[in-house]
């Protein structure tokens, strides 16, 4: 097993954390191998922020450490959907917060859309926990991770104070796979 | 033993506190900083000193100090601040003082795009320093390797009196990896070994039969001698071509000899191979991806990663080479092993492919390069 992941927004949507979630949760928390990079802007707020982690079962199968041709993808604002489209292959699953990604092309992608900040800023009292309800609606659909492995992640990453939180936005978002 | 989700720069500080660490000076620089805020933290809760130096030049110097006092030592830098410490190097060479130098390469020449990736300090890792040397270089490839060869770096520092240096790329540097991290009781370290010898009888640089002299350091009750001008086995100044002949031969063969300790590599797909690549770091990442695609379409393509950059691997190489038709040098620079293996593998053709990217080539880059000679 191998799988492309690639999560792309604006600086200040919680795009990196979201990656690094993911990542310990597959390396400390299961058994997989990952290999992940990052990509951000100068700017804290607004700017192009991208991370990419490459999830397999050996860590022989990681190789190139870039995301080519992307299994699944969250894009949480439509400036990046449009440009890392490319990047994402024929069949990916791909998530998109419907909150800003207005248009998405015909890609051959089985789409998957939510208003993941809207969710996160009515219901849970703040948009920064959007990318949370993201991944928890990627776990749920995919199964990547178990939701045990994710919520271990949190707690190891997030600051103490706001890991309820985050675990919440997270299971909110599990809900939205069973829509 | 625990698994960690960690980039190459921390896998690196933690293979070194792994080995016993104790002393860490630096000066902060692009992309390697990480490396001393890490320590920083981490370091005195076990025991061990980290300062933060006015510039590299103090800080390589700080760590021959710790040394010679007896503490497992090391600093980091990138490309432009291994050019400052490259004098204190030589000090250290002629000296034989054990300490590992992580060299995270950035892309340059000087100031160049400072957060950014490049291997394009391949020969000045090696060469940059004055005089007539051997320097042991370990080049990873993942986060995992960087902690493993960050032990093994200590390792042959410490057995052969040599600086080593760990040489990265700002690629590797930053990227997130799952990192078995084993207590120093799951591994083998090795320490610097003490003279046998009563204090009156003890000659500071007279070496052992594997050509290393047993090292007494301050404090230790000998008389020590650290001594840069080039010196009798007494540890004194003999300005003569047979005491330099002896001295310099002694410096180079103490590692060719040992050379079985430092190299290292590993093969993919090599038997059977029509094309050999070689490659090395980061780069030998996309090519492992690009030689798994060459097989899945019938082409008997494999790799040779070296472990070790310097000493190098002739043998190895000459070895897994010596069936293939081609072998192709990739590196993310103008081509600068390449003439090394061309230099082995005369009578080969080798063909020189370097991708300047300023992450790393990656797998369909190199393929439209060399798909013309397939």
């Amino acid at each position: 097993m191998r799988r492309e992941i690639i999560i792309a927004g604006r600086g200040g949507q919680g795009i990196l954390l979201l990656g690094h979630v993911i990542g310990v949760a597959a390396a400390k928390f299961s058994n997989y191998y990952v290999t992940g990079t990052e990509s951000y802007s100068a700017e804290t707020r607004g700017g192009d922020s991208k991370a990419e982690i490459i999830v397999a079962d050996s860590a022989e199968e990681l190789g190139y450490m870039k995301v080519r041709e992307a299994d699944v993808a969250v894009f949480m604002y439509g400036d990046q959907l449009v440009k890392y489209s490319r990047l994402v292959k024929q069949g990916a699953v791909v998530f998109a917060d419907s909150t800003f990604v207005t248009e998405v092309p015909e890609e051959g992608w089985v789409l998957k859309l939510a208003p993941y900040t809207k969710i996160a800023e009515t219901e849970l009292g703040t948009p920064r926990v959007a990318n949370m309800v993201a991944l928890g609606h990627l776990v749920g659909v995919t199964k990547l991770l178990s939701t045990e492995a994710v919520e271990k992640a949190i707690e190891h990453v997030v600051k103490k104070s706001w890991v309820e939180l985050n675990k919440k936005a997270f299971r909110r978002g599990l809900g939205l796979a069973s829509n | 033993m625990r698994a960690e989700y960690v980039t190459s720069n921390i896998a690196i500080a933690e293979g070194a506190m792994a080995s016993g660490l104790k002393f860490f000076a630096g000066y902060p620089i692009t992309p390697t900083s990480d490396i001393l805020e890490y320590l920083a933290e981490e370091l005195p809760k076990r025991g061990g000193v980290v300062i933060q130096l006015e510039d590299e030049i103090a800080s390589i110097n700080a760590v021959i100090g710790a040394s010679w006092a007896g503490a497992k030592a090391m600093t980091a830098t990138s490309s432009p601040g291994y050019s400052l410490m490259v004098e204190a190097l030589s000090f250290a060479i002629i000296t034989e003082t054990p300490l590992v130098v992580v060299y995270v390469m950035r892309a340059g020449p000087s100031t160049g795009v400072p957060t950014r990736s490049c291997q394009y300090d391949v020969f000045q890792v090696r060469y940059g320093s004055h005089g007539n040397y051997e320097l042991p270089v370990l080049v990873p490839w993942s986060a995992q390797e960087a902690f493993d060869l960050t032990v093994k770096a200590f390792n042959v520092s410490e057995m052969l009196r040599v600086p080593t240096v760990i040489l990265s790329d700002a690629m590797l540097a930053h990227t997130w990896e799952k990192v078995i991290i084993r207590n120093p009781s799951e591994l083998k370290i090795i320490s610097r070994r003490k003279p046998e010898v009563p204090p009156q009888e003890y000659m500071p640089f007279k070496p052992g039969e594997d050509l290393v002299p047993p090292m007494a350091c301050f404090g230790d009750g000998y008389k020590v001698m650290v001594e840069s001008l080039t010196h009798d086995e007494r540890g004194y100044y003999s300005p003569t071509t047979e005491v330099q002949e002896r001295m310099i031969r002694r410096l180079v063969e103490k590692v060719r000899r040992n050379s079985r300790l430092i190299i290292d590599y590993e093969t993919y797909f090599t038997s059977s191979a029509e094309y050999i690549f070689f490659a090395y770091g980061s780069t030998a990442r996309s090519v492992y991806a690009l030689v798994k695609e060459l097989r899945r379409e019938g082409i008997r393509a494999g790799l040779y990663r070296p472990k070790a950059l310097w000493p190098f691997d002739e043998g190895g190489l000459k070895k897994i080479a010596s069936e293939a038709k081609r072998v192709f040098v990739v590196e993310n620079n103008v081509g600068l092993m390449y003439k090394e293996v061309a230099q082995v593998l005369r009578d080969k053709e080798v063909i020189s492919v370097g991708i300047i990217d300023l992450d790393v080539p990656s797998p369909d880059r190199i393929k439209e390069v060399i798909s013309e000679w397939l």
